[in-house]
């Protein structure tokens, strides 16, 4: 027995000295190949001859990881591959992990900020602003970019300075470079309407008009779900408290302006305004029965867009959330801005090796250039001063709604803890179907958040 | 025997290691952090025992328990029956075996994700298989994922993914059965119906005791179906699905541990219940 046991253990031993022997072959081998890539690259790193920020001419191999919402079916997908093979191309020794997640899911929140809190901070990251970043701001894990700012003024200047004041966090500075800004609003198909005979949704009454003779003809007149129904809410409740009266939270107690807003979505719902299934789909289905034609209306953003079908994109035009009745918002307040950017984690600022060329990239993916390229794939407003082109008809209505707005607005779950507005989006079906009263579902979400202060 | 200890000790320490880093660390983590409100990532305080005092007062976490037993019942008549059901029939055929045993543990190499995502597209009210085909016969569309069918429709996909499981097992228990007992039912004239019912079940009965304890832990950990299809809205919040949403969705880990706990604690129950209820003496051949 101890015989065989003590032969089991050699056996295992030798075989564990095996794999490591060639777990070390292998590093070995990849190493190499990796220096024998780059011995080329680096020659060609030297021949170029740029005026910003020159590579050293014996560069070392620099990996980065940016991590962003530029994947899937984002829009500007392509584009910002292409800003980062330029600059690539322009630093040969510089490696991108071009690491992409849909913000349209919850969990592209969870993600950053796991890696956030687990050392396993990405080099640069597109994120949102405010509320949804003052964890790690807080914590010190990126790092300010005012005095990056101020040391290069070209950087600066290509900025609209209030694209730069929108990403300031309460503290006072700004940790995030804002690429492109967007405006979200009630997406309309204006052939639906026509076909209908039916007035554009421009104030409440043509829109429980529409609501009516549309649901009656079984056309979906409002694509929406009621669990996704960031939109809807945030809309509901600036269209009934106004610019100011959607800023006053929830810690102080309810804000019965909120409930006017909320109980609007009831009248909607009593009118046939959702699709049947609302209370199942997700944001994506919803804005696939829009761009299949089978919705005559959704509220969404500008990145939106891209997304839909042709046909009918070019038939849409985006509109502001009409003043539902007895609401205090003008009817062309719009919620909007710039809500993201890209965030420098500190530990990339803190290694000598990587901060160079991390900062150089930060800049070459904000530079109007790279800011124009972005906001002609997705619709965006740009943050800086360019011209996009070849835009369509309808991202150009959008952004005459932008410039028409009475105010342009943070979204009201940017402002408050996200137990309280998932408490609220879990209160708008009961809402609509009259099992709990606007009050009593926001009154629970009071709770939450009176709970985190 | 003595000297074998450290040779024990060698083998178990990998496994032990996986264990602790995988489940014990995790786990014992979720209990440390039951006990404090979080805010985010980046901010935690003691509070005691405030979200266990929320636990019994949450009536979306009574929601939620009673959906899992809901489904849970699903499981064990149709997940377990059906299994039993087929695997008696494939048991009895000579021709054939592997083909079906085959045939019917194939949905399990399928991730639950993905059939979630079939089954969005054939449920959907607007254009989904069902409802396509409802229309082709001049029938009116039916909304399947309505406030009080949505948990029934789930279930489906549920249970027929894991009914392959159950199957090969049971059907692997059958195998065993020594055929001298079939044979002898065989002179006393004892065939089909019978036979399955007095020499078939009672000799598998350990196992169905196994799967039966499978299935009700496996209940506690459906997660996919639910989220993909329908996010736990119209009464289909089940107990994994809520514990992401606290703890992941609204970045509020204490509570979404304290969820986790009473998770772990509910299965337990459960197990302990199971066990309790079928206890009889196993048959020995």
């Amino acid at each position: 027995m101890s015989k065989r046991s003590k032969m089991l253990l050699a056996v295992s031993m030798a075989s564990m000295m095996l794999l490591s022997a060639c777990g070390g072959g292998n590093n070995g081998n990849s190493g190499n190949a990796e220096s024998g890539a780059n011995a080329p690259a680096n020659n060609a790193a030297a021949n170029n001859t740029e005026k910003e920020a020159e590579p050293p001419a014996e560069a070392e191999p620099v990996s980065l990881r940016v991590f962003s919402t530029f994947g899937g079916t984002d829009a500007a997908r392509e584009s910002f591959q292409a800003l980062i093979d330029e600059f690539t191309a322009k630093y040969p020794n510089v490696t991108i992990n071009n690491d992409t997640m849909s913000a349209n899911d919850d969990s592209f929140r969870t993600k950053v900020n796991t890696d956030m809190n687990s050392g396993n901070e990405p080099d640069l990251l597109f994120y949102f602003v405010g509320k949804d970043a003052e964890g790690f701001v807080n914590a010190g894990k990126v790092v300010p970019l005012d005095e990056l700012l101020e040391a290069d003024a070209t950087w600066k200047n290509g900025y609209l300075p209030t694209a730069l004041e929108a990403v300031r966090q309460p503290d006072g500075k700004i940790y995030a470079a804002p690429l492109t800004g967007f405006y979200e609003g009630l997406f309309v198909n204006k052939k639906i309407f026509a076909d209908n005979g039916l007035e554009l949704p421009t104030d409440w009454a043509k829109m429980t008009a529409a609501v009516k003779a549309l649901s009656a003809k079984g056309i979906i007149p409002l694509s929406g779900p009621f669990d996704q129904s960031h939109y809807l809410i945030e809309h509901a409740i600036l269209s009934g408290a106004g610019a100011e009266g959607q800023k006053s939270g929830l810690a102080n107690g309810v804000n019965p302006d909120w409930e006017t807003g909320l109980a609007a979505l009831k009248e909607l719902y009593d009118l046939g305004a959702f699709p049947k299934d609302a209370a199942t789909i997700d944001l994506g289905m919803a804005a696939n029965y829009y761009s299949q034609g089978l919705a005559a209306m959704i509220i969404e953003g500008s990145w939106a867009l891209g997304g839909f079908e042709e046909s009918v994109r070019n038939e849409t035009t985006v509109l502001p959330f009409p003043t539902v009745p007895g609401g205090k918002g003008t009817g062309k307040d719009i919620v909007g801005g710039f809500g993201t950017g890209f965030y420098l984690s500190k530990k990339t600022f803190d290694d000598a090796k990587k901060k160079d060329m991390a900062i150089a990239l930060m800049k070459h993916l904000t530079s109007p250039d790279a800011i124009k390229k972005v906001s002609e794939a997705n619709g965006g407003t740009p943050a800086a001063d360019v011209q996009p082109e070849g835009l369509g008809q309808a991202t150009l209505d959008g952004f005459k709604m932008a410039a028409e707005a009475t105010s342009i607005n943070a979204p009201v779950d940017s402002q408050i803890d996200p137990e309280t507005f998932t408490t609220i989006r879990a209160g708008i079906q009961p809402i609509v179907k009259g099992e709990k009263t606007p009050k009593a579902a926001l009154e629970e979400a009071q709770k939450i958040e009176a709970s985190k202060q | 025997m003595k000297g074998d200890r450290k040779y024990i000790f060698m083998f178990l320490l990998p496994a032990a290691l996986l264990m602790s880093a995988f489940v014990y660390y995790p786990f014992l983590k979720s209990l440390y952090l039951s006990f404090f409100r979080t805010n985010g990532f980046f901010d935690k305080k003691f509070v005691g025992f405030e979200n266990y005092t929320r636990l019994f007062t949450d009536s979306q976490l009574g929601a939620a328990t009673l959906h899992t037993l809901e489904i849970m019942l699903y499981v064990i008549i149709f997940q377990v029956g059906i299994a039993l059901v087929l695997a008696v029939m494939v048991d009895n055929i000579s021709k054939g075996k592997g083909f079906f045993r085959t045939v019917f543990f194939f949905p399990i190499v399928i991730s639950g994700a993905a059939i979630s995502l079939l089954f969005v597209l054939i449920y959907n009210y607007q254009f989904g298989l069902l409802n396509g085909f409802l229309a082709k016969l001049g029938i009116e569309k039916i909304l399947w994922m309505s406030e009080t069918g949505s948990l029934k429709a789930i279930a489906v996909p549920t249970v027929w993914h894991y009914v392959g499981f159950y199957f090969v097992l049971f059907l692997t228990a059958m195998s065993k059965i020594p055929s001298d007992f079939y044979e002898a039912a065989k002179l006393e004239g004892i065939t089909g119906f019978k036979k399955t019912i007095h020499i078939t079940i009672p000799l598998i009965l350990s196992d169905i005791k196994v799967v039966l304890i499978l299935a009700i832990t496996g209940t506690l950990k459906v997660f996919d179906f639910i989220w993909i299809l329908a996010r736990g809205q119209n009464g289909t919040e089940v107990l994994g699905t809520y514990m992401y949403k606290k703890a992941m969705v609204d970045l509020n880990f204490g509570y979404g541990s304290t969820i986790a706990v009473y998770i772990v604690v509910f299965g337990v129950v459960l197990s302990l219940v199971t066990n309790r209820l079928l206890k009889k003496e196993d048959i020995t051949y």
